[in-house]
């Protein structure tokens, strides 16, 4: 059975449901131009986006002086387009997808390696075929390096990529044995990349390569298939995986409905992304349209992460103009509260959710909302937010509280609320 | 007529939050904290090589499966006829020396998973069958009725401090762990906080309610401490020293937690895994010089594990992939230092990796009823035995 769709049209309450589901929030005129639409159509434009990025981006990551340098300014490059770029949703499923295929800055410190592994993710964003997505992570120099496959020979296996090709990209754990695990291994021996290696080159750029006198070209089974497997075959068997879908489609749950996603739901998904051989937008797409995405029971349901916070709040604000001083500033605070883009702690990823909050992460947002609306550097509006780009709703009980304070002191209180944390 | 525990939370929950708005666990916490002891767990994250840090150097079986990585016998820090420790570790000789320095040999658990994962829930909730969302430590504070009894010092919270109702703080760095509120907005902010919420709402205000009289307990307490030791450069030594800080103030906490990650070793191992067993060392031995210098040393002791150890044999990177049992270790003076447990037995392995022997959750058991003085069962969920490392 695929999800109920939302037929009613869209109140100004879902429209600002909706903009902090997939935009991060929206001003007041953001969310009054989506009122009265349908859903599945409004989610159909939504995911109809094109490769266009923010004009004017200050951070350019091959002016960097050291590969340090030049991680911090893809940071803020991303960060940038994350708050002024044109397409929010885009940017919002390559931070989800960052989440899924994790690689980390601690290891990938080359410049147009990073570059291209986000521009797989944008390009991938709403992929119509998860299966060649997940190809072209695994062959990406960064993935290669990240998890270790570049250094994978026949004879001694490195089974870092194989393993978490199962255990979290594809299946999850109870779908697969050890020996998968050992076979996949094999299978992917050969591959690699050149160019970009060591502390010196890291703006030359690196390319996959198949190096066939590595690759152990023997007998394998993997996943219940034999033959003389090759990682190709690995990747696209673990991708098409039955219980991939079902994985998979949990994470876009946790994503975009909430931190505790509702089973059927989940397999609803799963099925469509069967039925489409991993279109993961018609997944979207139906997901974005319908009744569980709009249910009461799901608003409010999903704790904003750091970047979304972030994000969220200068959205909200009408995305004022921030000195790239403040951005980089930013891209780092992102970091203290526990989302270093483009590094996560594991690679697991972020678990989300509650996980986010703690006395420490609580105090770095207030004092982030600070920044935005009190400090001496923060931006001059041109007019002070409203209640519903705030708070996603015309009239919420918070309305009282703010009562006789001026502009800036709303805004601030507002954005350090319970409400305001979540989407 | 008994009242469970939940209902005994829920119910002073809402008693006490009708008066004060305070959480009901908080308000327990000034009548039941008590006791004067202090665990320090540190988490070695990503699979620790147990084989090259506790190394068994007269055996031949070690050798031959690592000819790259394998620690030559000149260099070995000898503890044991079979044993010694790997030369980064060389700043804490001095406590071995002592008797201050305790090896846990083949730690595991039952059907070992090579999830870091999933390995690193098991050791967090202390439960193998991976049923329980809930840590133990987080049990541990449940127990005691006191949220800030125990404490993380770090960004974000391990699984091991998550409680059934809330989840214990993370202090990433005592100084900045303070609220200052611009001037004007205390009531307006008070009131915001009092609405009455539901859901993620309600859980996010509990949050900062607790986080408001976290940040006030301790911050008027820290002033106390004066630094005994120079601890190293880096982000690990100086949460040992914020540790010390708040032992030293005063601030109540039974157990600290302390996370050092990147032993994921994979490739490269030697550089790498020695690299963090200099840091872990060097910060350790600060950390104690401090306690000594503040004659608190009697009151400390330190527990560290990791996921799980790594396979025996050498992979063609010059690293290792995920193994099964691992060491662990213990230091301070209320620790029966030496190496408690046999050598690995290179010679009898299950799938390339070293068997486990002693289950951690013994280990666990050791400093819940002999240090700090709970009933391990109610904890752990069972008996378990292990080894006595605590004097």
């Amino acid at each position: 059975m695929p999800l109920t769709p939302h037929t009613r049209p869209l109140t100004a309450a879902d429209a600002a449901h909706l903009l902090r589901r997939t935009a991060f929030g929206g001003t007041q005129a953001q969310t009054r131009a989506l009122t009265g639409r349908d859903a599945r159509e409004v989610a159909r434009e939504r995911l109809a986006f094109t490769d266009a990025a923010a004009p004017g981006n200050p951070f350019d990551p091959t002016d960097a002086a050291t590969p340090g340098a030049g991680v911090q300014l893809t940071r803020a490059a991303w960060l940038f387009e994350l708050l002024y770029g044109p397409h929010p949703l885009r940017e919002r499923l390559a931070l989800a997808w960052s989440n899924h295929f994790v690689i980390g800055t601690d290891k990938v410190r080359n410049v147009p390696m990073l570059a291209s592994y986000l521009a797989l993710l944008r390009r991938h964003a709403a992929t119509g075929d998860f299966t060649r997505f997940a190809l072209e992570v695994a062959q990406s120099p960064a993935m290669l390096r990240y998890l270790d496959n570049a250094q994978n020979r026949r004879g001694k296996p490195n089974e870092n990529f194989s393993r978490e090709l199962l255990e979290l990209f594809t299946t999850g754990i109870g779908h697969y044995t050890e020996d998968d695990v050992r076979e996949g291994a094999r299978a992917l021996t050969g591959w690699t990349y050149e160019g970009g290696r060591g502390n010196k080159n890291y703006l030359e750029e690196t390319r996959f390569v198949f190096r066939p006198a590595q690759h152990d070209a023997g007998r394998k089974t993997y996943l219940g298939h034999g033959g003389n497997l090759t990682g190709e075959d690995v990747v696209r068997l673990a991708a098409t995986h039955p219980q991939t879908a079902t994985f998979v489609a949990r994470k876009l749950h946790r994503a975009f409905v909430r931190d505790t996603p509702d089973e059927r739901a989940v397999a609803a998904s799963a099925e469509t992304w069967r039925r489409t051989n991993g279109n993961v937008r018609a997944v979207l797409e139906e997901l974005l349209g319908s009744e569980v995405f709009y249910a009461p029971e799901n608003r409010s349901a999903v704790i904003r992460s750091p970047v979304e916070f972030i994000v969220g709040a200068v959205r909200a604000l009408g995305q004022p103009k921030l000195e790239p001083k403040q951005i980089l500033n930013l891209a780092q605070t992102a970091g203290k509260m526990g989302q270093l883009l483009l590094q996560p702690d594991t690679v697991k990823g972020w678990d989300g959710g509650r996980e986010w909050i703690n006395d420490s992460t609580l105090l770095t947002r207030m004092q982030v909302a600070a920044a935005l609306t009190l400090g001496p550097q923060a931006p001059q509006l041109a007019e002070p937010p409203s209640l519903l780009a705030l708070l996603g709703s015309e009239r919420p009980p918070l309305t009282a509280a703010l009562d006789g304070l001026g502009p800036k002191q709303r805004t601030y209180l507002a954005l350090i609320s319970p409400e305001f944390q979540l989407a | 007529m008994a009242l469970d525990r939940r209902d005994f939370l829920k119910y002073s929950a809402l008693a006490v939050a009708a008066t004060t708005g305070m959480p009901g666990f908080l308000a327990r916490a000034a009548t039941q904290a008590g006791g004067t002891k202090t665990l320090v767990v540190i988490q070695l994250t990503g699979g620790n090589d147990g084989l090259n840090t506790l190394v068994p150097y007269s055996n031949g079986a070690y050798y031959a499966a690592r000819p790259n990585i394998a620690v030559p016998r000149k260099d070995v820090l000898t503890l044991t006829p079979d044993l010694g420790m790997h030369p980064a570790l060389k700043p804490l000789t001095g406590l071995w020396d002592a008797g201050h320095l305790a090896w846990l040999e083949n730690v595991g658990y039952p059907n070992p998973n090579r999830s870091h994962f999933a390995s690193m829930a098991i050791w967090h909730t202390a439960d193998p069958s991976q049923a329980r969302a809930e840590g133990w430590i987080g049990r541990i504070a449940e127990k005691i009725g006191d949220p800030f009894c125990a404490s993380n010092l770090g960004g974000t919270t391990p699984q091991a401090l998550r409680a059934e109702s809330f989840s214990l703080p993370s202090i990433d760095g005592v100084d900045r762990f303070q609220v200052r509120l611009p001037a004007g907005l205390s009531d307006a902010f008070e009131t915001m906080l009092s609405l009455p919420r539901q859901g993620e709402a309600a859980y996010l205000g509990r949050a900062t309610r607790q986080m408001l009289a976290n940040t006030g307990k301790m911050q008027k307490n820290v002033s106390r401490y004066r630094a005994g030791a120079k601890y190293p450069e880096g982000r690990f030594a100086e949460r040992l020293h914020d540790a010390a800080r708040l032992i030293a103030s005063g601030t109540g906490q039974r157990v600290l937690y302390v996370s050092l990650g990147g032993f994921d070793t994979h490739a490269g191992q030697r550089a790498e895994q020695d690299a963090l067993l200099g840091e872990l060392a060097s910060g350790l031995a600060a950390f104690q010089a401090d306690l000594e210098a503040q004659g608190l040393a009697e009151r400390v002791i330190v527990m560290g594990f990791s996921e799980f150890g790594r396979r025996v044999a050498e992979n063609a990177s010059a690293g290792t992939d995920h193994g099964q049992g691992g060491v662990m270790f213990a230091l301070g003076r209320g620790v029966r230092g030496g190496v408690h447990g046999d050598s690995p037995d290179l010679e009898n392995l299950e799938g390339g990796d070293v068997r486990y022997r002693q289950d951690f959750r013994g280990v666990y058991a050791g400093a819940l009823t002999r240090w700090l003085g709970l009933n391990a069962r109610d904890i752990l969920g069972g008996d378990f035995a292990g080894p006595q490392w605590v004097a």
